[in-house]
């Protein structure tokens, strides 16, 4: 009686169950129907809307010339024209890189595509991929007709970086400079390629005087602040309540004061700055935030203070196609400050010897190389510097840098040996960029030092530093009460760790490091 | 380096030794171009920088040399070519060619002309803007002599322009008469197409007017027809066809009436209803901004002297007529009377109505007007009439 009572509500539930799988089986037919007949084009894709509104590739662009026999031109016109030839550039840098003439058509005309599309083909059959992006133009126009549709004008040592694989293996790195005589139409709202021909360079001279005097200069492995000899004694500043964040909506002037007022008291000279990437603005970096790096910089200038301004803060792309993107940011940045007298340095980027695994080697000194490049360009008053993660990595890039920056927080009794080998490879001033023990024994990490074992490791860590006369820079000024996930990590005991590494506690007090904080 | 100088066109940049066999450094597009080198170094591939892009070519064994063939979508384009040799991602050698247009094929020509039209005159001009190429589709080498063409009426111009930046180009002014510019062009013995560039009228100058109408009388029926006279520009070209022509009519009372046309062979016309009551018109035609006319002035008589007015069913029923004509002939339908009605020296109401067989009715009814003493005002064809304390 009881076993077919339990069979009976076995089938209910079984027959229940099937019934309600087989609705939902048929609902998601339907959707998926219902899905299948909306794909397609977008009706607003007839109009170009987003190829023509996406800024994503940002060479410098000089216009040395507008005179023309034909006609003249306005700004707007000129906007146009420069605008889709550098859209005619990126297409065709992204059909070679993906092997694919996605947006070819939109900015050759249809016989000039037709040599994209073959060179496509050959590189299909032969497996090649090229990375490649220009990196500067200088353009001046030859003609503009009457009617406004054709224009000729010449490119002349356009910048050109590429990487070319066969097989997936990279066969060339290289930069080259090419000029082209190129002419455009008009069609269909584009100013579409019609003929590019590549010609000889010209010689051009340097259009970039460098300073006689920059402000800081490096001699032997000294550093110079005009003519007085600097020895730096720093730290890595961070506001209590902001970090990570320097920038944000709370920034507050006044904190940052009280800051440095403590930081200049307790003997140090020189502080370590972060400008994120995004929060900057990207390639079109805000005024907002450029005002507020001016007040950090002004106000450090007042103090005495010197500034290591570390950029790119949280990018990680490094990808040849955004390369013009960044440099436009950087541009902004550091042409505004070129004359700043509180800056020593430009640290183009904060540990990115972290991003090899994820991102390749190749690729992240690529980059790396091409803004040393495009910084000193625009900045030949300071000096540049990479902060890399460990000692092991410092010499990358030796020969570009003008200071070997490095952090280092493995065991201090093998420091000395390990900077004292570094020594000996360059003849460039060394700096320790970062350093510190985060005093953060507790629930998370019952091993981890108190504050007296930080304390004694500052203190041991001075020593040595006076001793082998090291320029140095500690982590940080402040135990933070909120780390950002993206610096430290989600789980509990590494956020932990990161915010343990202040001179001075959360509740304001001065740790017992503090008295080490200076030689 | 390629820019020190037009000498060096090539050098090896690595210690491996590496000869160029291949000696010719210009090539016309379209030749076979196959690069030598003798090297003991086999495993090299050349790289190739061109005007639309770039490859990466594997080596070809013969004997002690490697050779590279230069593939087709290189070779058949101008402009200049950069190569290196690379060995495991160094350099170790490199050049450039000159790939120059086909002089020897046949050039094609590709014509822009624009603006499409112009206007007579000798200030505007049109521009015909050619790129002769090569079968290969490469602009021809600067210096090519174009020869340019253009006719109009008796006239026919020839000049010659010699390419640079790729093109060849003139401007072609229009001449005083309006009308279609023929144009040409012809290089290296292939000649272009037929263009044609349309040369229209330049702005029109002051003009005149005149009317014609079936009677001098204020019927508020017939029509008047204003006409221009031949509208041109000032070189006495008949100004475009479809050109608007407003004509601005102010009456006795200042007030303005409009109406306007569109020019055919240089004539413009406009029409306008007969006025209903004595009227004199002041005309003038406008092309907005442009040119004006004379000023014209038209008097309507009055077509109606009197018309009866019956108070019929008990006085309930105003009838108004018969309206006469001029020569006495019944009014066409369609004239317009109104009716005021006052009550107590107050307004109440205006009924307007048009004419049936020469008769309007209007009809006071019971509902909206009660029994008293009532004005009424009729007015139309310019007469008014009015009775005082009718009593309903």
């Amino acid at each position: 009686m009881t076993k077919s009572l339990k069979n009976k509500n076995l089938y209910r539930t079984l027959i229940i169950a099937s019934f309600i799988a087989l609705n939902i089986g048929i609902l998601f037919g339907i959707s998926q129907v219902l899905l299948y007949l909306n794909t397609g084009a977008d009706r607003s894709s007839i109009l170009h809307l987003s190829v023509q509104n996406e800024e994503v590739y940002l060479p410098k662009v000089i216009w040395q010339d507008t005179t023309n026999p034909g006609r003249p031109i306005t700004r707007h016109t000129l906007e146009m024209i420069q605008s889709d030839y550098l859209k005619a550039w990126y297409v065709r840098n992204v059909a070679y890189m993906s092997n694919d003439p996605y947006g070819i058509d939109d900015f050759y005309t249809e016989s000039a595509r037709e040599n994209i599309y073959k060179t496509i083909a050959s590189h299909v059959s032969a497996n090649i991929q090229v990375s490649a992006t220009t990196l500067c133009h200088h353009l001046s126009l030859d003609f503009y007709s009457e009617d406004g549709q054709l224009a000729v004008f010449t490119d002349v040592n356009t910048k050109q970086y590429q990487r070319v694989y066969k097989d997936n293996v990279l066969e060339l790195e290289h930069q080259i400079e090419a000029s082209y005589k190129v002419v455009v139409l008009l069609e269909d709202g584009f100013w579409k390629v019609r003929h590019m021909v590549k010609e000889l360079n010209p010689v051009i001279k340097d259009t970039i005087s460098p300073y006689e005097t920059p402000l800081i200069t490096v001699k032997q492995n000294k550093i110079y602040i005009g003519e007085n000899l600097f020895k730096m004694k720093g730290i890595n500043y961070y506001p209590q309540q902001t970090p990570w964040d320097m920038f944000g909506d709370a920034f507050d002037i006044d904190i940052i004061s009280e800051d440095f007022t403590i930081i200049k008291e307790a003997g140090l000279n020189t502080i370590r700055v972060f400008v994120q990437y995004e929060d900057f603005g990207k390639a079109k970096v805000k005024s907002e935030k450029i005002e507020k790096l001016q007040q950090v910089l002004d106000l450090a200038e007042v103090r005495g203070l010197k500034v290591i301004v570390t950029l790119f803060d949280f990018y990680g792309n490094y990808d040849v196609l955004d390369w013009t993107m960044t440099h436009r940011h950087a541009e902004q940045i550091v042409s505004y400050f070129k004359e700043h007298r509180a800056i020593l340095a430009w640290d183009i980027k904060n540990e990115p010897n972290l991003d090899f695994e994820n991102r390749g080697k190749i690729t992240v000194l690529a980059w790396l190389r091409e803004m040393i490049i495009q910084i000193k360009q625009y900045d030949p008053n300071h000096l540049v510097t990479i902060g890399w993660s460990d000692i092991e990595s410092a010499l990358l890039l030796e020969d570009q840098i003008d200071l070997v920056s490095f952090h280092y927080y493995q065991g201090l009794e093998s420091f000395e040996e390990k900077y004292g080998s570094l020594i000996t490879k360059t003849n460039k001033p060394i700096i320790l960029q970062e350093f510190g023990l985060s005093s953060n024994q507790g629930l998370w990490n019952p091993f981890g030092a108190s504050e007296e074992s930080q304390a004694i490791y500052y203190e041991n860590f001075q020593q040595i530093l006076k001793k082998n006369d090291v320029h140095y820079l500690t982590w940080t000024l402040y135990d933070f009460e909120n780390v950002p996930t993206e610096v430290s990590g989600s789980m509990p005991w590494q956020k932990d760790k990161q915010k343990y590494f202040g001179f001075i506690g959360i509740n304001g007090n001065r740790k017992k490091a503090f008295k080490f904080i200076s030689e | 380096m390629i820019g020190i100088g037009f000498s060096i066109f090539s050098r090896a940049t690595v210690d491996i030794p590496i000869t160029l066999q291949t000696k010719q450094t210009i090539f016309k597009a379209g030749d076979n171009i196959v690069l030598r080198f003798t090297t003991n170094e086999q495993a090299v591939r050349l790289y190739c920088h061109s005007s639309y892009g770039v490859s990466i070519l594997d080596a070809n064994k013969d004997g002690k040399d490697v050779i590279f063939t230069i593939p087709d979508h290189f070779t058949s384009k101008k402009g200049v070519l950069n190569y290196k040799l690379v060995h495991t991602t160094k350099v170790v050698f490199e050049g450039v060619i000159t790939i120059v247009a086909n002089s020897e094929t046949t050039t094609q020509l590709e014509t822009y002309i624009g603006p499409p039209d112009i206007t007579a005159g000798g200030k505007n001009h049109t521009m015909m803007v050619v790129i002769p190429t090569d079968s290969y589709d490469n602009p021809v080498e600067d210096s090519t002599s174009i020869k340019m063409k253009h006719q109009f009426l008796d006239t026919e111009k020839e000049t010659i322009q010699f390419s640079k930046d790729f093109i060849g180009w003139e401007r072609i002014f229009s001449f005083e008469r309006s009308g279609r510019i023929l144009a040409s062009n012809e290089v290296n013995g292939t000649a272009s197409k037929e263009f044609a560039i349309e040369v229209f009228s330049a702005n029109a100058v002051d003009f005149e007017i005149n009317y014609q109408r079936k009677h001098g009388y204020a019927d508020g029926n017939q029509i008047t027809t204003f006409t221009t006279s031949v509208i041109k520009d000032m070189y006495e070209n008949i100004i475009s066809d479809g050109t608007l022509v407003t004509f601005f009519v102010r009456n006795a009372k200042g007030m303005i009436l409009k109406t306007n046309g569109t020019t055919v062979n240089g004539i413009a016309k406009g029409k306008l209803l007969h006025p209903d009551h004595m009227d004199q018109w002041e005309v003038k035609a406008y092309i907005t901004g442009i040119a004006e006319s004379t000023t014209l002035s038209l008097i309507y008589e009055q077509s109606t002297a009197d018309f009866d007015v019956n108070f019929q069913n008990k006085n309930r029923r105003i009838r108004v007529g018969p309206l006469q004509s001029f020569m006495g002939q019944r009014m066409p339908d369609g004239a317009v009377i109104t009716c005021l009605i006052y009550r107590e020296g107050k307004y109440l109401e205006t009924k307007t109505k048009t004419s049936s067989n020469g008769f309007v009715d209007f009809i006071v009814d019971e509902g909206f007007y009660p029994a008293g003493s009532y004005n009424f005002k009729i007015e139309g064809l310019g007469i008014h009439k009015e009775f005082k304390d009718v009593v309903l």
